[in-house]
């Protein structure tokens, strides 16, 4: 606890502020793993209790229904067709999609952004640094909705953020084009860059000493090899740090796989429980035939035992793989997250 | 066996806040700089902090490229060969170790990155290993951050000499220890100097260290290199002002004088300088050394006594006042006593005199025969 002075503790007035510090912070930990809490209550209530006015902190009668239908339900492997055909493609393949993309975004994002952050802050000189530091760093002021449109465009006519592509002058061919809509590069290439990554990384590199990169010049080792042997090991925290950072958001992204995506067995699970929600909660329908198939299928699925308590399952299959990357990453995103003082 | 040569060098940092649209803003880090450093001697440079010193080490080392001007090696052109190729050793005020890499790692980056076998990494570590003292093993199984001062200090000069360089550059390397184990490192050092005889570059801003480490000293101001020679030279003939007062501790006392047909006068107190020197009638400055007064004589000025620092461990004592407006410190005996004035007499032979306006010397006392 740095946050507070170790000298004069004893002080009846410190103490004091001591506990209500203490309090304070309790209160922030007990705010933020109540939705927790509450996620792992529901999904173990029966559904006819979920559904009842009066909020259920722990059901009476705990029953794993749920979280069995939900089992069910994901890997299409339930007798009742009604239920089946709630997802269209079993759970693993989202899943599938959606561990591809983020690795395949990690796997590019890191050794891009982490290289572009130590050239900008060891290798490059006078304005020009400052300069592309500031371009660099703008990208983070613009928000992601705004440039939708025309990202969503460059996915149809890659390169170009065109509705279609241009003709090459003099000639009536259009540029060639590469098509990356409704494929997973669609959500990796975006990520590729990543401008708060950059100013983690630049930020951390910049507390490097100047000194020990020349020493390791004058021991010969190229640019890269500096990098790789001697600035690396030294930055595997923000790396740990930035990881996760960049896992979370591409896991949890919605709103730009739901742009680029239409086949269904293309879409990350954001998406698929989104759609498995929507088509649970809202049950909209056109006419009164669909409508009435609709009702029967719901109130088949209402007596499976599918209610809020399958939503809270399927909520917390979306949150398990961050908190393993945490787990992963644990002990470099403490020392990542002291050293940096961010979250 | 490396002989340097720098030929009008001009190195203009271009960091963001030294330039406009135009050009740079302050003046250069190094300003025409011409010094030649002899194949095994050692050079010191001094001077105050930001004087371009430690630009002087890094342009020499290649860290930094001159805007003008060359960097010459036995008579090759270095000035745009890469710091990776120019096979020099270095040692940082901060000891630059690599963190992540134990004692060992450290000394073996040079042989990883050279693609060296690994029996002469383990040959080269070991013979280093046996120069460096008796328990600097131990010291090669340690991350750096386990390392007090003095440890990363050995470490880094193991790093330094362990690859067989031409040169040696050091750039303060021992400003961080304290006062004592300075004292040690530095006799070490000068001793690792002498066994290899490799040409040195030390770069301090403590004059005792650059007189005990260098054969010869550079004293830089500003960008420019102000002076080169042995101590004595500098001692005693100083080029300027400006060196008179960086060289020597106690500082010089610069003394307004007036001289009048062979005549010199401070304030209202009149002497007959000796036949040798010959300066124009005209205001001078004078400067003489603590020991370069002689007290209580007869035809002396009086000056008012501060106080008396008394050294018993150099076996002597400063006798410090104000004379014509200068601070004056003059060596006495140890136990001199106290009193509230004394006369005092320069010895003109020893005197150096500048110019009143600008800052040349008009005379020195050149080294003195002692034997």
């Amino acid at each position: 606890m740095s946050l507070f002075p170790k000298v004069g503790r004893n002080q009846p007035r410190m103490r004091a502020a001591w506990w209500m510090l203490v309090i304070f912070l309790c209160i922030g930990v007990a705010l933020h793993l109540f939705p927790f809490f509450y996620m792992i209550a529901l999904s173990v209530t029966p559904a006819h209790e979920t559904l009842s006015p009066t909020p259920v902190i722990w059901p009476k009668e705990p029953t794993l229904a749920a979280w069995r239908l939900v089992f069910e339900l994901t890997t299409r492997s339930s007798m009742d067709s009604a239920v089946r055909d709630l997802m269209s493609y079993p759970f693993y393949v989202y899943l599938g999609n959606s561990l591809f993309m983020a690795l395949m975004t990690l796997l590019i994002s890191l050794p891009v952004t982490s290289l572009a952050a130590y050239a900008n802050s060891k290798l490059q000189r006078g304005p020009m640094a400052r300069w592309s530091f500031l371009f660099f760093i703008g990208t983070l002021m613009v928000p992601g909705v705004v440039t939708l449109i025309p990202s969503f465009l460059m996915t149809r006519n890659f390169p170009f953020p065109l509705p279609s592509a241009p003709l090459i002058p003099g000639t009536d061919d259009p540029f060639p084009i590469l098509r990356i809509w409704d494929t997973p590069w669609a959500v990796i290439i975006p990520g590729v860059f990543n401008a708060f990554n950059f100013l983690l990384f630049k930020g951390f590199f910049d507390t490097i000493p100047d000194s020990i990169i020349q020493a390791a010049r004058v021991d010969g080792g190229s640019e890269f090899n500096i990098f790789r042997r001697i600035v690396f090991p030294m930055s595997i925290p923000v790396y740990a740090v930035a990881a996760w950072l960049q896992f979370g958001a591409v896991w949890d992204n919605y709103l730009w796989p739901l742009v680029v995506f239409q086949s269904p067995d293309k879409i990350p699970t954001s998406v698929a429980i989104s759609n498995l929600m929507n088509r649970f909660v809202q049950a909209g329908s056109t006419s009164a035939q669909q409508a009435a198939a609709q009702t029967a299928s719901m109130r088949e699925i209402l007596e499976a035992g599918l209610s809020w308590n399958g939503l809270m399952v399927l909520g917390l299959l979306q949150t398990i793989p961050i908190f393993i990357m945490f787990i992963i990453c644990r002990e470099y995103l403490m020392r990542g997250i002291r050293l940096r003082g961010l979250k | 066996m490396t002989q340097i040569e720098l030929r009008n060098l001009v190195k203009q940092y271009d960091a963001q806040d030294q330039v406009t649209l135009t050009g740079y803003k302050g003046e250069p880090a190094l300003n025409r700089i011409n010094l030649t450093i002899n194949d095994g001697e050692t050079l010191s440079v001094v001077g105050p902090s930001g004087c371009g010193k430690s630009t002087l080490l890094k342009v020499i080392a290649g860290l930094e490229y001159p805007n003008s001007g060359q960097v010459i090696y036995n008579g090759h052109d270095f000035t745009e060969i890469k710091p990776q190729d120019r096979g020099v050793g270095m040692v940082f005020q901060d000891y630059a170790l690599y963190p992540t890499r134990k004692g060992r790692g450290n000394l073996s980056y040079f042989f990883e990155v050279h693609q060296r076998s690994e029996e002469e990494e383990q040959a080269r570590i070991k013979a280093t290993a046996d120069l460096m003292g008796v328990d600097f093993d131990l010291l090669l199984g340690q991350i750096p951050d386990t390392l007090s001062g003095g440890q990363k200090q050995r470490v880094a000069i193991a790093r330094c000499i362990v690859r067989d360089p031409n040169v040696f550059l050091m750039d303060e390397p021992i400003v961080n220890l304290d006062a004592k184990l300075r004292e040690r490192t530095r006799i070490e050092i000068k001793k690792l100097l002498r066994q290899f005889g490799i040409t040195t570059v030390y770069v301090t801003h403590d004059q005792q260290e650059a007189i005990f480490m260098g054969d010869r000293i550079a004293v830089m101001r500003k960008g420019n290199l102000e002076q080169v020679g042995t101590f004595d030279d500098l001692y005693y003939s100083p080029a300027n002002l400006f060196v008179a007062q960086f060289i020597g501790t106690p500082p010089i006392a610069i003394v307004p004088a007036v001289i009048e047909n062979g005549q010199i006068a401070i304030e209202t107190t009149r002497w007959t300088l000796p036949s040798h020197i010959t300066l124009p009638n005209g205001t001078v400055r004078v400067g003489i050394r603590p020991e370069g007064w002689r007290l209580d004589a007869d035809d002396g000025i009086s000056m008012a006594v501060r106080h008396i620092e008394r050294i018993p461990t150099e076996r002597a004592a400063f006798v410090i006042g104000t004379i014509a407006g200068a601070h004056t410190s003059i060596v006495a005996p140890v136990d001199y006593p106290a009193r509230e004035s004394v006369r005092v007499t320069p010895d003109w032979e020893q005197a150096i005199f500048f110019e009143d306006e600008g800052e040349s010397a008009l005379h020195t006392p050149g080294v003195p025969d002692l034997f």
